[in-house]
């Protein structure tokens, strides 16, 4: 990916958490766009929620970097544009898999983005959900030390792993954090509509950003290993019917994955459907088949349809795992699914706006080795009506 | 309060008594069903190989019962659910034995009234109940070493501690439409001794041939009672902790992050296609841009407080309070409180229990000439 070398150097007063805030005021307070789609704690409680802001007063409630990922930005994103556009231009200031998810919704037709500006600001990672459930104020102040750049080990495992904590290019502008000299943030545009906000608020995007760049590329060599790693070790845990089994075993079928899941976006999940129902001879013979039936049937394989389904789009952002009430490493499975089905393809989800999904593509020439085998019953069958 | 006497309960039904623990006695008695033919299969909590959680499970084969863990204080699904599914496209052909806690069989009864299974062939198998432990324990693998004051808690007709939160505060623990009851709270030879009351004509009919005694007497009723305070007392601490007269929805349901695992694993939440995945609750752009123009600033989804009023609007009338909802939060609303103040007064203002009676019918669908006067006016 060719990303722009230049950015621009915005100063800063105290965090880098104030200095989004601060760039987003002045960019409201000139109207480059209307209002600002951003993670915010719920006026008078602990709990955070995407807000859509247009009072600049309002924005004291803002988060641009909450501790935890209560609700994905992309979902976020796709309840305010799936029934269309909007007239206002918003700006969504999300996490870098949260604007992945945003790009994979878009080729899935469930956003629209004309009149969205997507700003994806370098992640430090979140806090699982469940701890700061257990204890906001205390979960807060854990953050606070992640964002200081204190040890990670709190982040939620899915985060430790992430090699794509910063922009892939895809989003209209990033804000880079990594990198940049104590007082100031980069804000690195990638588009004309990107461009265009600079322009609006009256800095050039002229400045050297090397520093945040091979910051980016440090780190991101670090996670990969981290990340191959960590998957070659759930590999040997998780790998195979057995294993899957196993690993999948305390599932409930409550389907909290697949509704938190941003990608996940049928209206009715097949395994909610009809199709799903079956008469009680039928469970009957299965339970006699084997000496006895499991209560719900069908968890492993609600997982395996799922991962089916949107494992080539998966940015590995963690909502599943956060959501899980039985502790199932659900993000980091499917992951490690993801990263090889993606593999496969050569396909990097949220990369690009432009990259159709594969599953749309026809290559003449692509899995040989699958054609294979259909050749060969194909020529057999030749031969047989011969 | 108009008094329900369940379909065909006896007035004193005989008890089957086994010299072994009251674990083990059951699934003597499930494996004797088995065995005989009496019945095709049971329906019961399994014990999962490894992880030391347990699941539901229909069994087919005799030797499979060993695994058996009847009584595991442990509710990894409302069995009714499993039931539900089971019998939703047709009746059972064959006859099941179900042992299920008196919550998940009042459930049942509610999904019966809503045509969402059927009971027929079925052979019910249900304790006074002991409660209990939250998912989570099960998750964290600890629940084996709690076994020996639980029971000794439910020897005794104690609470036993960290059991859910609602089944702490559950005064319907003892089964309502059962052929059969298993006696565990107040029986002080748990360990030693299983006794089951035999509570319908059907009951005695299954129970009849198994070794051990069949005599009169009934299970321990002094002690019950006392329970039933107890748990009383216990509800209103629930109760109180979400305040005296009405509670703030909007700080207790703050932290939802739109999961809905509540309704997917709510026993009585049937509908085929919720109304939250209808696209019922999603808004064109223009309604943003409205409340951005009022106010400032718009919330997007999810709406916790619309969502959490809908739910119960819908099941409050038909909620057990089985717990399984706070259960799969991943946020720790305490849906228990919730669910069972506002179950039990929806179901008060009709004299109603959920569950309590299959013939009684469900008050929103039953006409009567006269009620709720005062809003008549």
């Amino acid at each position: 990916m060719a990303f722009s070398q230049k950015g621009a150097i915005f100063p800063v007063k105290q965090g880098a958490q104030d200095g989004i805030l601060d760039f987003i005021k002045q960019a409201l307070g000139k109207d480059c766009f209307d209002a600002i789609l951003v993670p915010a704690k719920v006026p008078g409680t602990e709990s955070f929620t995407y807000l859509l802001i247009r009072d600049e007063a309002l924005l004291k409630n803002a988060y641009p970097l909450p501790p935890v990922m209560s609700v994905q930005g992309a979902k976020a994103i796709s309840s305010l544009t799936g029934r269309g556009k909007g007239k206002k231009r918003i700006a969504a200031l999300v996490r870098p898999c949260e604007a992945r998810a945003t790009v994979e919704l878009f080729k899935l037709g469930q956003v629209n983005l004309e009149n969205i500006f997507l700003i994806s600001i370098d992640c430090p990672g979140a806090l699982p959900l469940a701890e700061w459930a257990k204890d906001p104020k205390k979960a807060e102040d854990a953050f606070s030390e992640v964002l200081k750049g204190g040890p990670s080990e709190s982040i939620r495992p899915i985060c430790q792993i992430c090699d794509k904590f910063s922009t892939t290019g895809a989003e209209d502008l990033h804000i880079g954090i990594l990198g940049a000299k104590a007082g100031s943030i980069f804000l690195i545009p990638h588009s004309p509509k990107g461009e265009g906000i600079l322009d609006c608020i009256g800095i050039s995007a002229e400045a050297d950003i090397s520093e945040w760049k091979s910051m980016v590329d440090k780190l991101t060599e670090m996670r990969g290993e981290k990340k191959r790693q960590a998957q070659t070790e759930l590999a040997a845990k998780a790998v195979g019917l057995d294993k899957l089994l196993d690993t999948f075993s305390k599932c409930i079928n409550c389907h909290n994955c697949m509704r938190v899941c941003p990608i996940c976006y049928c209206r009715q999940c097949f395994f909610d459907s009809d199709s799903m129902k079956f008469d009680f001879e039928d469970y009957l013979k299965r339970a006699e088949m084997i000496g006895g039936l499991r209560f719900p049937p069908e968890t492993l394989l609600f997982h395996v349809g799922r991962m089916l389904h949107m494992s080539l789009s998966c940015v590995s952002c963690g909502a599943c795992e956060d959501a899980c009430p039985t502790s199932i490493p659900v993000a980091q499975v499917f992951s490690l699914v993801g990263a090889r089905n993606q593999e496969a393809f050569e396909y990097v989800p949220g990369r690009s706006l432009d990259e159709p999904l594969p599953l749309r593509v026809y290559e003449e020439e692509e899995f040989e080795e699958v054609e294979q085998s259909y050749a060969g019953v194909s020529a057999k069958r030749e031969a047989r009506d011969a | 309060m108009r008094e329900f006497l369940p379909n065909g309960r006896l007035e004193m039904p005989k008890v089957l008594r086994l010299n072994k623990g009251t674990e083990e006695g059951t699934r003597e008695l499930l494996k004797f069903l088995l065995e005989n033919k009496k019945v095709k299969g049971v329906f019961t909590l399994i014990k999962l190989d490894q992880s030391g959680g347990v699941a539901y499970s229909l069994v087919t084969d005799s030797d499979m019962i060993e695994n058996a863990l009847p009584l595991f204080p442990l509710m990894p699904a409302n069995a009714a659910k499993m039931l539900s599914r089971l019998t939703l496209v047709e009746p059972a052909t064959e006859v099941i034995a179900a042992v299920v806690r008196p919550c998940e069989l009042r459930a049942l009864t509610e999904l019966i009234k809503r045509n969402q299974g059927n009971l027929e062939n079925f052979l019910f198998i249900s304790p006074t109940c002991g409660g209990v432990y939250p998912l989570k324990m099960a998750v964290e693998g600890n629940i084996e070493e709690k076994l020996p004051q639980y029971w000794d808690a439910v020897k005794k007709g104690e609470i036993a501690s960290d059991i859910r939160p609602t089944c702490a505060g559950c005064e319907h623990f003892t089964p309502y439409n059962t052929d059969m009851t298993v006696a565990l709270i107040g029986n002080k030879d748990v360990d030693k001794q299983c006794v089951i009351s035999l509570d319908t004509d059907k009951g005695e009919q299954f129970a009849s041939g198994m070794p051990g005694e069949i005599v009169e007497g009934g299970v321990e009723s002094e002690v019950i009672k006392g329970l039933q305070s107890k748990r009383e007392v216990q509800k209103k601490k629930l109760f109180d902790e979400l305040g005296d007269d009405g509670f703030d929805m909007q700080k207790v349901f703050e932290k939802c992050i739109g999961c809905r695992g509540c309704s997917k694993i709510c026993p009585v939440c049937y509908c085929h296609v919720c109304f939250f995945d209808s696209g019922g609750d999603e808004h064109p752009s223009c309604y943003y841009e409205t409340e951005l123009e009022k106010t400032g600033y718009a919330r997007v989804l999810p709406a916790p407080v619309f969502y959490q009023l809908v739910r119960l609007f819908h099941v409050s009338m038909s909620c057990v309070g089985c717990g399984l909802c706070a259960d799969v939060c991943p946020v720790n609303i305490p849906l228990w409180a919730v669910s069972l103040k506002i179950g039990e007064a929806v179901q008060q203002s009709f004299d109603y229990l959920a569950g309590r009676n299959i013939e009684e019918g469900l008050p929103i669908t039953t006409f009567r000439p006269e009620e709720f006067d005062g809003v008549a006016d």
